[in-house]
């Protein structure tokens, strides 16, 4: 599919050429968004007050994370009570439900700059192309993390029962690299 | 498998998925730590494992990396830690079968943080359930013992 793609802007004039690209580009950023707005992302992209959300996880609409959980500035709760005092860092089948999942990885929450909760499809997609808002990551790099991330395969078969972002991740890394070729735009580029 | 647990090395022969509350409760026969609810939803099996509070009811024995300590290894009669302390001096318990797990989270917390604010405390005890309600005696207490702390 991504070579015929890629065939069919190569055999177009280049005005008509950038806009297919950049139709393309979006029409693979939207498949992006639904991953990264679907809360098995946004329960840990949360913002500055570190508060960790358990959204879809049947606990309620805005249902912030069980046990007062405040993951502080270190964002792995050294200021209080430290994620992997209940996540533990092995890997596990996560089989059983209402347990903290663990992954074979520290769990931590992302940098606050890396927030996407309730924030818009345009907004993610300025975070996500900016290495100042998305870890430092050059677009391959980004393709590289989501590959190697315990985390991100842990949010696409996060086991029990629990809700998982549409596709799959190699979906979602297909679709990042048509992004990516498409020159990363955004719908609300000028 | 080889565990240490309060500065004592033990060998135990148990399958690498056994919860680390079973070793110590029905392996070791060292039973402080309480068994709640299973999944980390209570607190009540709480040890520190290299100083830091996990809950060792869904700790597989095979997956600790690190020294275990128990209630039993926390302090001693003769010389109580000053989270124990300050728990005696405000009576904090009534029943007792969450305080173990209570006054673990709270000797690692303030080892973590020595100068917490109230809003911390009830951050860093709020995975800790209490059936009797000693919340509000587990947060003086929580004061007091870093007070205590800080003074040493």
């Amino acid at each position: 599919m991504r070579t015929l793609l890629i065939g069919l802007l190569l055999a177009t004039p280049a005005v008509a050429q950038d806009q297919a690209s950049r139709a393309v580009g979006l029409a693979a950023w939207e498949d992006i968004f639904a991953v990264a707005s679907h809360p098995r992302c946004t329960n840990c992209h949360v913002g500055d007050d570190g508060v960790p959300m358990w959204n879809e996880l049947g606990y309620g609409a805005d249902a912030a994370h069980g046990m007062y959980v405040h993951a502080g500035e270190s964002r792995v709760g050294a200021e209080t009570m430290p994620c992997r005092t209940c996540h533990i860092s092995k890997i596990s089948d996560n089989a059983t439900p209402h347990a903290p999942p663990m992954i074979d990885d520290a769990w931590r929450l992302p940098p606050p700059e890396l927030a996407w909760l309730g924030k818009s499809s345009e907004e993610v997609c300025a975070q996500l192309r900016n290495p100042d808002t998305n870890d430092g990551f050059a677009m391959d790099g980004l393709a590289t993390h989501l590959e190697t991330s315990a985390f991100v395969a842990w949010g696409f078969a996060p086991g029990a029962g629990r809700s998982a972002p549409p596709g799959t991740l190699d979906d979602m890394i297909a679709a990042l690299d048509i992004w990516a070729a498409a020159g990363t735009p955004c719908a609300d580029d000028p | 498998m080889k565990l240490t647990v309060n500065g004592t090395s033990h060998v135990v022969d148990v399958e690498e998925d056994m919860p680390l509350l079973w070793v110590l409760r029905d392996e070791l026969g060292i039973t402080g730590p309480k068994y709640g609810c299973g999944i980390a939803q209570c607190g009540a099996c709480t040890v520190h494992v290299d100083g830091i509070a996990v809950r060792s009811c869904q700790l597989a024995a095979g997956d600790v990396s690190g020294d275990i300590t128990t209630i039993e290894g926390l302090g001693t009669p003769a010389v109580l830690h000053a989270v124990q302390e300050a728990w005696i001096d405000l009576q904090v318990a009534q029943c007792g079968y969450c305080q173990a797990g209570q006054i673990m989270q709270a000797a690692s917390f303030l080892d973590l943080n020595p100068t917490p604010t109230d809003d911390q405390i009830d951050a860093a005890m709020s995975g800790n359930l209490c059936r009797c309600g000693s919340y509000p005696r587990i947060r003086a207490a929580v004061k007091s013992a870093a007070t205590k702390l800080k003074g040493v």
